[in-house]
């Protein structure tokens, strides 16, 4: 796996090259705007990590940029809390998801995991079934089992667990499902979040031997075994 | 060369205008008074003495120079007061007849308008205007009108125009100069103020003396424009002392914290985990702050849209539902449709959430939230009641300041900024955000301006 980062701080590139490099990730960077649009044009990366700031090429450029001349490369683009722009801008030039500084690492580890999976299933995204071990979902009859058991969810629980199920096995932060269940990006300062898995724990591995719903301590949840 | 600062005020300098504008029409209007009486009685002469030169040819051709000396005689005995002046002289210039005893020098040839002075016998300087008749071979005879009383006028109209000229530009000058100085010491102290001000003294205001006229009401502006800042700069200043006041705390404990798990040989998981949440807590303080700071500059605005905000309080309250009832919470939502607004989808949903989490957190278990959304023709209401403790009246206001924690609720878990953040939020959507007694608990209401689609 391949990674480019381009960002102008160098202690904030150290330290996610260093999280990455810790990951098993192969991990190049650029501090500028044009060195970093001119390595992300000639070699193969599975996936960006752009800062907004630049000096010379500024992130929304570079990113626009290469969406112009047809390379896909999944991009996260990361922005100072305060500065005048917005999600919807950063989205808008081609970025595939936008993440606010200070972040903490594993939420950016988890947001570009989501990324190079989606970027390599993409041709397979119209499924009509999940399957996670023994935890089966039908899309269609909107019918979720597991093994023989039929398990009852309420519509949210299943737009959740169907959220988690699509990222088996990565780690899902809470701000992850609350824009991907709730369509809603904001910070919730208790834990709303953690309530709604742990009724949908209650429901799905309650009863099993194993459980499938997992919580990765200081980061978020992971379905799978 | 720097004039004195009264002959550089604007009110001088605009009297200086006027005197010129004044004395122009002194001037034109003392000509004018000048030309009509004047003018008028000198006219008035000139005519009467031609109409004598033109009888006393008359009578040189009927009756020959004899019989002018007889007339101009007759004339000078009538004339008892004195008003008229003959003299025929031959051409050696020696008198011949009238009342004048010699030649005037200034007199050259006929037709020539003279004005002269003789001696009268009692020894009086008669001012006199004449004009020549050549009569006969080298014969000339004056003919003239004494003009003392024309001369008296004349100059006491030129004294009168001098004075009034003179009176009218001092006047002027001196008005200008009072209402330059009271100008000017009304301005420097304006300036002396603003200088303190710049100085550092942001206590000092202009005085007000109750006139109530513009200098008042500029006066009376600065005011309160200087009382508006100075309650900014406080505001700044008590977030700065907050902040370094509630992030000491945490940042010392995790500074010990990290010291004392240097010191370990092989530092426990456990230990670093706190760390790292008790980071993770003083980096979510510093968001929040920004994320206030973000929505006060106004960042969010150019993104405004028309959004149904009934919906949004529907997803709010059904995110927060199942954490409320985990505390055996009841949540209820009245009637939460078709309330349009104008705004930003993902700030009201924040806001609504720090409301509900504060909600949360102080109702007792057991007990019951209601949500209500009321829609009006103006104003779209949402109203969020706890049974919890409450918020005496007298705190109301500052709970909503950054940093505000009551002392009841120093236990619970909280930075202080969530209702800071919820009043930028309605600030910034020309809302209102109102605390209010439930008898027990507390009513919060967010008020925004409705939007009425056109149906």
């Amino acid at each position: 796996m391949r990674l480019l980062i381009i960002e102008d701080d160098r202690e904030v590139a150290a330290f996610i090259r260093k999280g990455l490099n810790q990951a098993g990730w192969n991990v190049d960077h650029a501090d500028n705007g044009k060195d970093g649009l001119f390595l992300a044009t000639t070699e193969r990366y599975d996936a960006l990590i752009v800062d907004r700031m630049l000096p010379g090429i500024d992130g929304l450029t570079v990113v626009r940029t290469l969406r112009a001349s047809d390379i896909d490369t999944p991009a996260v683009i990361l922005s100072a809390l305060g500065e005048v722009d917005d999600r919807v801008s950063g989205l808008k030039a081609g970025g595939d998801d936008y993440l606010v500084k200070p972040f903490a690492f594993s939420e950016l580890m988890a947001r570009i995991e989501v990324l190079i999976r989606r970027s390599r299933t993409a041709a397979t995204a119209a499924r009509t079934s999940l399957e996670v071990a023994d935890l089966n979902m039908d899309l269609l009859k909107r019918e979720v089992r597991r093994g023989a058991a039929r398990i009852d969810l309420q519509p949210r629980e299943f737009q959740l667990l169907e959220f988690l199920m699509r990222h088996a096995g990565q780690v899902v932060t809470r701000t992850m499902l609350l824009e991907g269940v709730w369509d809603y990006h904001f910070d919730p300062q208790t834990n709303v979040i953690d309530v709604h898995i742990s009724r949908l724990r209650a429901k799905i591995d309650k009863g099993f031997e194993r459980p499938l719903l997992h919580t990765v301590r200081g980061a978020g949840y992971r379905l799978g075994d | 060369m720097r004039l004195p600062a009264v002959f550089r005020t604007s009110v001088f300098q605009l009297t200086l205008i006027y005197v010129v504008v004044f004395g122009l029409s002194v001037i034109a209007l003392f000509a004018f008074i000048y030309w009509s009486t004047i003018g008028f009685m000198e006219r008035q002469t000139d005519a009467v003495i031609e109409a004598e030169i033109v009888g006393l040819a008359e009578q040189y051709e009927r009756r020959g120079l004899a019989g002018l000396v007889d007339v101009i005689g007759d004339r000078v005995r009538r004339d008892t007061e004195d008003r008229s002046a003959y003299l025929l002289v031959d051409a050696n210039l020696r008198p011949m007849a009238g009342n004048v005893s010699y030649w005037p020098r200034e007199f050259n040839q006929q037709g020539e308008w003279v004005n002269f002075v003789i001696a009268a016998p009692d020894d009086e300087r008669v001012p006199v205007r004449a004009q020549v008749l050549g009569v006969g071979p080298g014969f000339r005879l004056l003919v003239g009108r004494e003009i003392r009383e024309l001369e008296q006028i004349d100059a006491l109209l030129q004294q009168t125009a001098i004075w009034g000229f003179g009176l009218t530009i001092g006047l002027a000058l001196a008005g200008g100069l009072l209402m330059g100085l009271s100008a000017q010491r009304r301005v420097s102290q304006l300036n002396r103020t603003t200088r303190r001000i710049i100085a550092g003294d942001l206590s000092q205001r202009v005085p007000i003396r109750g006139s109530h006229d513009e200098h008042e009401e500029l006066a009376t502006n600065v005011n309160a424009m200087l009382d508006q800042i100075e309650s900014l700069l406080s505001g700044v200043r008590h977030v700065g002392d907050s902040i370094a006041h509630d992030l000491r705390g945490p940042l010392t404990r995790l500074r010990t914290r990290l010291e004392a798990l240097s010191a370990e040989p092989e530092p426990n998981r456990e230990s670093i985990e706190q760390c790292l949440v008790q980071a993770d807590g003083l980096l979510e303080t510093f968001n929040a702050l920004l994320r206030i700071a973000r929505v006060e500059s106004g960042a969010y605005r150019s993104a405004f849209a028309e959004l149904d905000f009934g919906r949004i309080v529907r997803d709010t309250c059904e995110l927060y539902q199942a954490a409320v009832e985990e505390r055996g919470i009841m949540l209820r939502l009245d009637n939460a449709s078709g309330a349009r607004v104008f705004g930003d989808r993902e700030l009201l949903a924040q806001a609504l959430s720090n409301l509900l989490d504060n909600a949360v957190k102080y109702t007792p278990v057991n007990s019951r939230i209601d949500v209500r959304l009321t829609h009006l023709a103006k104003l779209v209401t949402v109203s969020i009641a706890d049974t919890g403790p409450g918020i005496a009246t007298a705190d109301r206001e500052r709970v909503l300041a950054r940093f505000a924690r009551l002392d009841q609720a120093r236990s619970k878990p909280g930075n202080g900024l969530g209702l800071a953040l919820v009043r930028a939020v309605a600030d910034q959507h020309d809302g209102r955000l109102t605390l209010a007694d439930n008898a027990p608990g507390l009513i919060v209401s967010l008020e925004l301006p409705a939007v009425n689609r056109p149906r």
